[in-house]
């Protein structure tokens, strides 16, 4: 059994790491996923709090403040909904970082070329915020990922070239910058702003009924509808998961991975659930709040097994994985059991996730639990995430302490297997110790 | 006073083993100073540090840390998976200073 296990994870390490390894350094991922964490994630936990404000689970209370939840959504818009705005700004921010060049002119540099591509060009005066305020949020996400990327490469290409203007060395170095910066700002905002005037001079009969200008989100939104619908979807959500386990699997963090390239459908799923109503299920939550239930792979139950374990290597790991699988973090079971690059645990790790997210999928789709609403920290314990993501539906609690039970079973059997090759292992380490410290004794 | 930069993912796990370190650390009485960043953040503290460790779920990363680190002279090396897993900072630290007392004699760490 252990020669088996041995072989097989060098084939994964040989085989399976490289290709999954350069997917996650993609810098462009990487940048993606670096703006949402540090940037837009605390907007959209704290417009959150203001969304559950103004929709309290209590009926009651639901009814008494409908008057002012117009009032009590005001910062919600300005938060979670100008994310895209602010997400432009990250990623332009992070790519810059990963460039090595300084970072904030690019990112103030994409939030104007990103208004500049979300605003028809038009009378401003004419303009109603709430018109355009949705495509600087959950529908602008692509918009502003495109403008951040484009930005620092384009102020990148420039930095250095000869079409730079150039000043003495005497010159303070931030005066300096600021020149550099000068023409590729003024080259983005007017090719952008160009582009902008030659599509809003278009219209389209929007949903109302009325004559809209188009402007470059609902283009590109317009043209990747079938994506969203798509992604919105059983084999969709498959997809991701087996992809974010694959990649934990080889010890890279899936999560992370999957995120950078889903978001921007998983956020406008969740903005049109939050704010219109909508039955979308493939969300952030679906993944990070009902999926990876004490850490991704949903190891909670490996942790409860490890602390009664016979294999000593296994009880330690318990003692340590404990506190944190209460925040739902788990890379002392990803690394301790080990979980990662190790196949035979590799079987149950890829599909117990697989199975919970089948379950959960048509528990949604059915109506059985309200659909995911709200997003918060993914270290918030199991059973109060799941009350909290679905805007105050118990049955949410029980769907998680279901899944729980369905990991539980799962793991079990294989969690069995690899403990009898962890104690067979420790037992013979402990009698090859025995065996080195008798002439040790007897010199003594 | 011994200056470590941990390059890692979101940072959550790495505090944890960061604060038994610093425990560790105290009980021998050695100044020690952490800094954890992501992968997006930490090439411009590689000058300041004196060691550079990598944590096991990025180590996809690894090549192009260790070309950063080794341009900046300074001795790098991923963290043991199972020392990582089980918060083992006094084995972590270890890895610290053989690390630095490799690079004092001018042995490249392998």
């Amino acid at each position: 059994m252990s020669v088996i296990i041995e072989r097989s994870s060098a084939w994964f390490e040989r085989y399976m790491v490289p290709p999954l390894g350069a997917l996650a350094s993609s810098v462009y991922l990487q940048a993606v996923r670096d703006a949402f964490i540090i940037f837009t994630l605390p907007l959209i936990l704290a417009g959150s709090l203001f969304l559950i404000v103004a929709n309290p689970p209590i009926k009651a209370l639901a009814d008494l403040l409908a008057p002012y939840q117009q009032a009590i959504l005001v910062p919600f818009n300005l938060s979670f909904g100008l994310m895209a705005l602010f997400l432009a700004f990250g990623v332009a921010y992070s790519l810059a970082q990963y460039r090595r060049t300084e970072p904030v002119q690019p990112g103030v540099l994409a939030m104007v070329v990103f208004l500049v591509a979300s605003m028809p060009v038009t009378d401003l005066n004419n303009l109603s915020l709430g018109e355009v305020l949705p495509y600087l949020g959950g529908q602008g996400l692509l918009v502003g990922i495109l403008v951040g990327i484009l930005t620092t490469e384009v102020m990148r290409f420039f930095r250095g070239s000869r079409f730079t203007i150039r000043l003495p060395k005497s010159v303070p170095p931030n005066v300096t910058r600021a020149f550099e910066a000068l023409v590729p700002a003024v080259l983005l905002i007017a090719l952008v702003w160009s582009i902008e005037w030659f599509v809003s001079s278009h219209t389209f009969v929007g949903t109302d009924g009325k004559i809209h200008q188009l402007t470059l989100p609902i283009l590109l939104m317009r043209a990747f509808q079938p994506l969203v619908f798509v992604q919105d979807s059983y084999p969709a959500a498959l997809l991701e998961i087996v992809l974010m386990m694959l990649l934990w699997s080889v010890g890279i963090h899936g999560m992370n991975v999957v995120t950078a390239i889903a978001l921007p459908f998983w956020l406008s799923t969740l903005t049109a659930n939050a704010t219109s109503g909508g039955h979308g299920i493939v969300t952030e939550p679906f993944f990070h709040i009902f999926a990876h239930l004490g850490g991704s792979g949903a190891t909670w139950p490996l942790v409860i097994y490890m602390l009664r374990s016979r294999s000593a290597q296994l009880r330690t790991v318990g003692k340590v994985a404990l506190g944190p699988a209460i925040f739902n973090i788990n890379e002392p079971v990803t690394f301790g059991v080990p979980m990662a690059l190790n196949p035979l645990m590799m079987v149950p790790f890829v599909l117990v996730p697989m199975v919970i997210v089948t379950i959960n999928y048509f528990v949604f789709a059915v109506g059985l639990v309200h659909v995911p609403v709200v997003m918060q920290p993914f270290t918030v314990p199991v059973g109060i995430s799941g009350f909290v993501a679905s805007g105050g539906d118990i049955k949410a609690s029980l769907l998680q302490f279901f899944d729980l039970g369905v990991s539980a079973l799962i793991y079990y059997p294989f969690f069995k297997a690899w403990e009898r090759v962890l104690v067979e292992r420790e037992e013979a380490a402990s009698q090859a110790e025995e065996k080195q410290a008798r002439p040790l004794a007897a010199v003594r | 006073m011994i200056r470590v930069l941990i390059v890692c993912s979101w940072g959550m796990s790495t505090s944890l083993l960061v604060e038994s370190m610093l425990e560790e650390a105290g009980k021998e009485g050695i100044e020690l100073s952490i800094e954890a960043l992501s992968a997006g953040e930490y090439a411009g503290r590689v000058e300041d540090c004196d060691v550079v460790l990598i944590a096991p779920q990025i180590r996809h990363l690894r090549k192009s840390i260790e070309k950063l680190a080794a341009s900046e002279h300074k001795p790098v090396a991923l963290i043991e998976p199972f020392h990582y897993a089980t918060m083992n900072g006094r084995a972590v630290l270890e890895q610290v200073l053989r690390l630095l007392a490799d690079a004092r004699e001018g042995k490249s760490e392998a």
